[in-house]
Formats: C-alpha cells, structure tokens, sequence
C-alpha cells in the first residue's frame, strides 16, 4: 500500500508540468544561544548543505529559510514558533533541539497544521501518545536509539547492568526504552540512578556506587559536557579496567570523544549515525562538509542534512502545490548517509537503521569508531499513537 | 554496599574532594563579603575564567602545571582590573547594587566565554604525574583527586597560619570585626581589602584550573557552582575562615551522601539546609563579626 | 515614600496607551513582545514593592510566578475548574507562599535576605523539576485560556489578548499604587527606614513584612496565570533564579522605588533583547554592559533619571521664582512636580 502510494508520488512529480510554480517558506527553530548552541549551528549547517546538494534543481520554485532563536526555552521556542508561523507565513518548520521546546509547540502546529520536521529532539510521546499528522521526525526517538541495545547485549553475555543518566524526561526514556528490552531479552538490571541534571559535575560518587553494584556493565546517556565529564571520570576511577561502559551514542559523539581521552576506548554505544559508516552518500556528505567547516560532521549534522534534505525533496515531488507538499513531506524516502530513510505512517517518525559502534583511541590519542553490528530498519511501536 | 567500609570510605573521600573545592571557592568570597560587606556573584566567573585560561595555556605550553601556577595569577589580575575600574565605586554602596553590579558581569563573561572559547565542553588532561589512580581498602581511587584533596588542606592551613599568626592577618581579622575601629588605630582597610579581594579572585582562579580535568570546561560552569559556594558562605558565616571550611564539609558531604543515599532528596538537601540554618542562625554557624 | 506624582501619573498613562495601541496596531511579532513586556512589567513592579519600597531584595520572586502558572494549570487541567475562577483561586497558594516566606524571613536582612529567596525560588524549582506529576523537566502543554465569548470577547485573539493583558497590568499597577498611598504602604516604607523605630511604636513588623511578601507573590503569581495562558504552557524554566535576576535588572535600570519605572525597564529590557538579537545571539553581553553603566551613573535608571531631571529643573525654576524682582512667568511652567 505504502510503495504504490510513493510510487505515484514519485510518478506525479515526474509529470507534472512546471506550469505551477510556489514560493516556499521554511523556518529554522534551533537554539542559537544557550547550552545548545553548538548542536543548533551543526543542524543549520547540514541543512544548508542539504540545500546546496538537492536544492539546485527545484525548477520555478524558490525556497527561502528563515531562522529564528529559542535560546532552549520553551516559551520562547514557542513565541518563535507562532511569529514564523502568523507572520513570515512560513511553510513548514525545521528543528527543534529540546523535547521540552518541542512539547510547547506541538498544540501549536497541529492546530495551524504546520508541518514541523524535528531534526533533534526524541520525547518518544510526540510520535506516541502525542503524535500529529503535522510532526514528522527524521532525527530518533528516544527509544528507538536504546532499544536495540537491550538483546544485543544479552547475546554478548552481558547480564546485569548498572544504569546511569540524568535526571530528566529524555534521560528517563532513554532508560526505560533500554531497561525493558534488557529484561526483556532475559538481562537483569541489577541498580540505577537518575543524576541531577546538568548540575551534576562530580561523577565520583555514583561511579563508586557502580562499581560496588555487582555488574557485568554500566548502561549510560550522557551527551555534551556531562559525557566528557563522566567517560573521563569512569577511566580516573580504574572503573574501565573491570567494567565495560555501554550507552547511547552520544556519550562518544565525535565532538566530544577527543577531550575524554583514553577513558573512551572500547566504549560501545548506539545511535543512528556514526562518521564511519560505509556509503557513498556519507563520503560526499562528509567530505563537503568537513571542507566548508574544517570539521567532520556530527550526529546533529546529519540530522539537518536529512531533514533539509526531506524538504526539498518533498518540494520536487510536489509541482508547485503547496497543499500536495504538506502531505508529500512523510511520503519522501532516500537513501543518505544513515542509509536508508522513510517515515513511518503509523507513527510519522522516521525507520533507520541503528548502528552499535565501539570507539576506538590510538596511542597517539586520535579516536575513530568501529561499526560492530547494525540493527535495520529499526521502527517504533505506535505507542497509542492516532493520526489525525 | 553500605556496610563495605572500603565503599564508604571511597565516598568519603569524593566528599571532601568536593568540599576542598567549594572551600577554595567560598574562602575568598566569605573573607570578601566579611571585610566590606562585599557581595560578589561574579566569583563564579572569576572561577570558570581560571578554567578557560587554564585550558589555553595547558594547550599552548602542552604543560597542565604552566596552567596550574599561570591561571590564577591571571584570574588575580582580572580581578584586580576589576576592582580598580568598577568593584571600587560600588564597595560602600548596599548589597542591592553591589549584586546588580556583579550580576552584570556575570552576562558579560557568559558572552565572553563563548565568543572566545566556543560552545563546545574543552577537555583537560591532569598531568601524567598524577593521571593514575591508587588502590585503597580493595577500591580505586584517582590520585588526581587525592592531589586536590591535599591542595585544599594545603590552603586552608597557609590561610590560617596567615591570619592567625601574622600580622596582615591581625589587621584582617580586626578590620573585619570593626572596620572603623581597624582603621582608627592605622590599618589601611582600603589596601587590605583590595589584598584580600585578589588573594579570593587567585584561589577562585586556582580552584578553576585545579577543577578542569575532572569536570571540563564550558560555559555556564560558573552559574552552576555559583549557588553552592554562596550557601557555603552563608552557611558557615560572614569573614571566617572556620565557616568556609566548615560549610564546605557540610555542604560536600551532604551532596554526596545526599546523592548516594537518598538521591529523590539531593537536589534540595542544600536548599534545605541553608533554609534551616537562615532561620535558625540567621549570621552562619562562624560569623566573625559578633553581633 | 510614594506619591502619584503627575510626572509618574503622565508615565503610566502614556505607557497604558501605547500598550492600547500596539495591541491592535503592532504586528504579529510586535503584539508577542507587548505580552512578554506586561509579563515582565507585573513581575518587575511588584518586586519594587517588595524590593524598592519594602527594602526586602528578593532573588526567589520567578517561584511566585510559576506558582501561580502551575496552580492554574493544575486547576484548570486537573480539578476541572473553570478558567476565570482558576485565576482567581491560583492567588491563594501565591500568597500564602509569600506570606509564609515573610514571616520565616521577617528577621532576616540584607545579603542574607537575597540568599533566603534565592534558596527559597531553588527549592521550589528542583521540586517542580523532580515532580514527574507536574511533568517534570518537560512541563505541561495545552493550557487553556479563559473563555469570554459569552460576552463577546474572544482571548485566542492576538489583539484582544493582547489588549487584556495590557488592561490587566495597569489594573495592578493601580491597585499597588493605592495600597502605597494607604497607611499600610506608608508603615511598609517606614520599615524599610528605621525598623527600630517603628518596632519601638508597638508594630508588628513580621505580620507587615509578611503582609508585603504576599501581596507581591500575588501579583508574580497572577502573571503566572497569565503567562500559563498566554503560550498554553509551563515549565519549570519560568522558576529559574536567572529569571529572578532579569526582574531586578528591569527594576533596576528603570529605576527602583518609583512603581512606574520598573515598567519602563521591562520595556526596555524585552525590547533591547529583541532589537539586539537582531544582529548577534550575545545580547547577554550588552544588558550586562548597559546595567554597570547604569549603576556606575548613580543607579537611579531610565525613569530615575528622569523624574531625578524633572526634579532639578523644578527646583531651579522655584528658586529662580523666590529671586526678587523677577517675577515674569515662567514660558514652561508644566514640568511635573516630582
């Protein structure tokens, strides 16, 4: 049903006439100030990549981008949210790094059905319980990115886990999602706790308390500067010469891997993207970016490559009608530097693949990550997730 | 887990590694706000710019030690600059404009930080020589930390020697009971405070580059460790030294049995504390000053 | 001591009436900022009650305000109370909140009054973060607005939300100014001067030191209500100390202990951060900027400054009328009387 719905969308795309021609709008919502500011610059660079690499063709059509600011705060987010929307009249919406910003919005562009492409944020409710028609997400859910991990691990014999994250609502999905396909797979989770979030610097005390839990393991999500500060810790404590650390993948994201040290190496995490991926739409994603940049492209990256990527294409499928592009924007599907991508319809999160990588760290201190097994198509389950 | 002494004993130790850090922080500030009733927000930042500027000269001399003994000395001098252009027009005033005033600064070293050092969390390695870690009572424990438990100590009894057996310290601890009476029999209250003001802004520097390579450096460091030094200060009294080593024991060992034991509570155990403390003994446990 | 000047009067009118105006004539954006602006105006002038006129410097008064936008939420979403009378009913725990942190804090002064409300504004917010009941770190979303189409007024209207926000702080900017004027205001500002005095004439200073902390909590937490409203959402974010911080610059740079300047500092405030955002993301650096400027010139702020202006001319022209022999009048005579 689904492959002769995007075949004829495809097909439409292909007939059409340029006789019509649209003027498309889209708002960038990222946090351009505040803790999140690195990870608001790396999506708008992939995304502007994405235009540069896809844009060029788009016929009669023009696409202008229009960013605004949500300093991470929920009701700014929102106030810029409704001001792209009322008045620069925007088309869509791209972005949206916090789960907290995205749940302020959500009311908001389901009512003026504003299609809004999340490029970060994984609060697994808004493509569950809370799901829109008008929320396409083509970063990851919370869940999605953990749940792989829980059998996996049990087939490497790793059976009692000790779990770590911070205090918050995207920790705490992170760690459910994980724990039940843990359990589930026969693996017993045998300690936890939740740190308080971005106030906890000190490691220390919850390390200690891992280490006398018992474990094969300790599964974490830590990201940004709570992960340089927790891998560098678990190495200072001599925690990694007798337990392995497993986690999300960005506990090891590239942009911080290098300033963790030693203490990364054989570190195994999953996420939806790793540098080292083998394709050829990662290698000129990569090499274009590393030379306009001087820096290799992160997770967040990709995310607003793919997500500028969707838009356009959605744009080319649609001819110039503005009411065929809303629909088209979950129907696009493309193999890019992640693999392959669609949307679920089900749910309107994206289907990737999730890759388990180990990092590794040269004498000479240099990083790279090695893909050790990848999990395919990986898709949520609705989650009580009803369209319209 | 509880009952295993080598556990307990190693949590311990992550306590007063954290109060030895709260206590560089909050001694200059309590002798500060003790000597002129000096309300400094911006020591935060004053901490955070030893952990940038340490960062730059660990990576340009490729020595974390450089870093170590240069920081502070420049955290010292921004401190100084500081008090010369602007801490000194506002030193009498009320607490009021005294925390506006530093409150703006702390808006502009925000910016500051990011526009020179980026977004981006900057990691910093401790030096090879003490990069290891140690076995005790069956635990591992990072000689890193050890290092820095001992630079606490080391300064807190360098500080008390200071005050209790010289005669600069005579004049601080006199200035800071009655600063009028100091200065009727001769001690130049001025000087002294703007001494005291760049010995608090050194160790602030100081507990920065020596906090570096256990929590990385970022933006908005300062904030976080703002809130802490100043119930420390409030906690263990206005100007004395025995209150800033006193409320950093209580505060660091709360927060990390707080974390360990009852962690639904550690978020606010402080809160809690401070609150009691503010009702119960409105000047601190030490206060310097006798009312 | 606080008077209505016609100088503070003549602000207040002129500020009411653009805020009329540009709630109808302002665009999308526009009308967004005018609310941000009367959000941060009620904060703003309700902590120089406490702060400018009461002498208690508060760094804990962003928990009134996510009081009150929480106990609204909570009523309307959870109790199924209807909007209007969950306004109403929010103002309960506001006050007695504040009520109780006066009398707790009623002997606590200076420094240590700032560090009381800061932990006092800290707790509340680790609490509302932690309470995955309240939701947690991610807040609650789909509030909804009071519904006054019964007669004819629709609130999902930009404009006339807007407009009723606008009309609602200049309701509290009167009800303040009329409780300064009372004796109770006039006892408040003694306080502040000379507690032992007005000890030693047999007033109980806890109860109005509480008295006044709950009446400024009631105003936050009113805005509260409004801003639950006005994005359909809380979060804990609305708590947070730096929140708290912000207020007191606006009280600051408009310019404390007046009423009306602190009005004029959230205007300014909102509309620099905005007009500054323009260009870089570091408006942080130059409010910093303009606030030790503005304490360096004497920390009177924007209004301050005015009224502190008005003054001296006044003064030059009364003195300038008791010359003898001159006795001409004056071509200006109507500079206020501040």
């Amino acid at each position: 049903m689904r492959k002769t719905f995007m075949a004829s969308a495809v097909l439409a795309a292909a007939l059409t006439l340029p006789a019509q021609a649209a003027d498309y709008k889209v708002g960038l919502l990222l946090p351009y100030s505040g803790v999140y500011a690195s990870l608001g610059n790396d999506i708008t660079a992939g995304f502007n990549l994405a235009v540069e690499h896809f844009g060029k063709d788009l016929g009669d059509d023009t696409l202008t981008l229009v960013q605004e600011d949500t300093e991470v705060k929920p009701p700014v987010g929102l106030a810029k949210a409704r001001k792209l929307v009322l008045q620069d009249k925007v088309d869509a919406i791209s972005g949206i790094v916090s789960s907290g910003v995205l749940a302020a919005l959500r009311d908001f562009v389901h009512q003026t059905e504003t299609p809004l492409v999340v490029a970060n944020a994984g609060n697994d409710q808004m493509t569950g319980e809370r799901c829109s028609p008008y929320i396409i997400r083509v970063s990851f859910s919370n869940g999605q990115v953990n749940r792989p991990m829980g059998p996996w691990l049990v087939e490497k014999g790793v059976k009692k886990i000790y779990t770590l994250a911070p205090d918050y609502a995207a920790g705490r999905q992170m760690i459910e999602a994980f724990s039940k396909s843990f359990t589930e797979a026969g693996g017993e989770i045998v300690g936890g706790q939740f740190t308080p979030f971005r106030k906890t610097k000190d490691f220390g005390p919850y390390l200690t308390a891992a280490a006398a839990s018992g474990a094969d393991g300790i599964f974490v999500f830590y990201a940004g500067g709570e992960a340089i500060g927790f891998v560098k810790q678990y190495g200072e404590f001599g925690i990694n010469e007798k337990m392995p650390l497993y986690g999300s993948g960005w506990l090891t994201s590239p942009l911080y891997v290098g300033a963790e040290g030693k203490a990364a190496d054989g570190v195994i995490t999953s996420l939806n993207y790793s540098p080292s991926i083998e394709n050829p739409e990662n290698e000129r994603f990569q090499k274009d970016y590393m030379a306009a940049h001087d820096r290799a492209a992160s997770e967040y990256a990709v995310q607003g490559y793919d997500a500028g990527r969707l838009i356009v294409e959605a744009i080319k499928a649609s001819g110039g009608d503005k009411a065929a592009f809303k629909k088209n924007l979950s129907k696009v599907k493309f193999s890019g530097p992640r693999g392959p991508l669609e949307i679920d319809p089900a749910t309107n999160n994206i289907v990737q693949n999730i890759y388990i990588y180990e990092t590794k760290v040269a004498e000479d201190g240099s990083t790279s990550q090695e893909i050790l097994d990848t999990v395919e198509a990986v898709r949520d389950a609705p989650n009580g997730c009803q369209m319209n | 887990m509880l009952t295993d002494p080598g556990y307990l004993f190693v949590q311990f130790l992550n306590g007063l590694q954290f109060s030895m850090l709260l206590f560089l922080l909050s001694v200059g500030l309590s002798v500060t706000f003790g000597l002129m009733n000096f309300v400094n927000l911006a020591h935060g930042a004053l901490y955070a710019c030893g952990a940038f500027i340490g960062y730059s000269i660990a990576v340009w001399t490729g020595s974390f030690w450089a870093a170590f003994l240069l920081a502070p000395l420049a955290v010292c001098v921004i401190g100084a600059v500081l008090y010369g252009v602007l801490i000194r027009q506002v030193r009498s005033a009320g607490p009021l404009t005294q925390v506006l005033l530093t409150f703006g600064l702390i808006f502009i070293f925000l910016d500051a930080f990011r526009v020179i050092w980026g977004d981006l969390a900057l990691g910093v390695s401790a030096p090879t020589l003490l990069a290891t870690n140690i076995h005790i009572f069956g635990q591992t424990y990072p000689l890193y930390r050890l290092f820095l438990i001992a630079l606490g100590l080391a300064v807190y009894l360098i500080l008390w020697l200071a005050l209790e057996r010289t005669n600069i310290g005579a004049m601080v601890r006199a200035s800071v009971d009655n600063a009028e009476m100091a200065s009727c029999l001769g001690v130049n209250v001025e000087r002294l405070f703007f001494a005291v003001f760049c010995t608090g802004c050194l160790l602030a520097g100081l507990a920065g580059v020596a906090a570096a390579p256990i929590f990385s450096v970022y933006p908005g460091m300062d904030l976080e460790i703002l809130i802490p030094t100043l119930i420390v200060v409030v906690i263990g009294g206005l100007g004395s030294l025995k209150g800033a080593i006193v409320g950093s024991l209580l505060i660091g060992m709360l927060q990390t049995f707080g974390q360990v034991l009852i962690p639904q509570l550690a978020g606010s155990l402080s809160y809690i504390l401070l609150g009691a403390t503010l009702i119960l003994r409105p000047e601190g446990l030490f206060p310097a000053r006798a009312h | 001591m606080y008077y209505p000047s016609k100088l503070r009067s003549a602000v207040a009118a002129l500020l009411f009436v653009a805020g009329i105006v540009a709630a109808f004539q302002a665009g999308y954006f526009g009308k967004e900022i005018l609310v941000e602006i009367a959000l941060y105006a009620l904060l703003a002038l309700s902590l120089d009650f406490l702060a400018g006129f009461g002498g208690m410097v508060s760094l804990g008064h962003a928990a009134f305000y996510g009081i009150g936008g929480y106990a609204y939420v909570i009523m309307t979403m959870e109790a199924g109370v209807p909007p209007l009378a969950a306004m109403a009913l929010a103002l309960v725990p506001c006050f007695a909140a504040g009520w109780l942190l006066g009398i707790v804090t009623s002997k606590v002064r200076g420094i240590f009054y700032i560090m009381a409300t800061l932990a006092f504004g800290q707790m509340i917010y680790v609490f509302t973060f932690q309470n995955r009941m309240l939701g947690g770190s991610d807040g609650v979303a789909g509030v909804p607005r009071i519904d006054l189409t019964a007669i004819g007024i629709d609130m999902n209207d930009p404009s006339i939300f807007a407009c009723a926000v606008v009309v609602a702080t200049g309701l509290v900017y009167l009800v303040f100014s009329r409780i300064l004027t009372s004796s109770f205001g006039r006892t408040l500002v003694g306080l502040h001067r000379n507690e032992n005095r007005m000890r030693a004439l047999g007033l109980s200073v806890r109860w109005y030191k509480a008295m006044a902390s709950g009446l400024a909590g009631t105003a936050a937490g009113f805005a509260g209500t409004i801003a639950a409203q006005h994005t359909m959402f809380v979060s804990p974010g609305m708590m947070d100390w730096t929140t708290s911080g912000e207020v007191l610059i606006m009280v600051i740079l408009g310019g404390l202990e007046t009423l009306i300047g602190p009005v004029v500092g959230a205007a300014f405030v909102v509309l620099l951060k905005h007009e500054i955002s323009e260009f870089t993301n570091h408006w942080h650096f130059f409010i910093g900027v303009f606030l030790i400027v503005a304490i360096l010139a004497g920390g009177r702020g924007l209004y301050g400054s005015l009224e502190a202006g008005v003054a001296r001319l006044t003064r030059r022209k009364s003195e300038r009328e008791q010359e003898p022999g001159k006795t001409t009048a004056q071509k200006n005579p109507e500079a206020g009387n501040a």
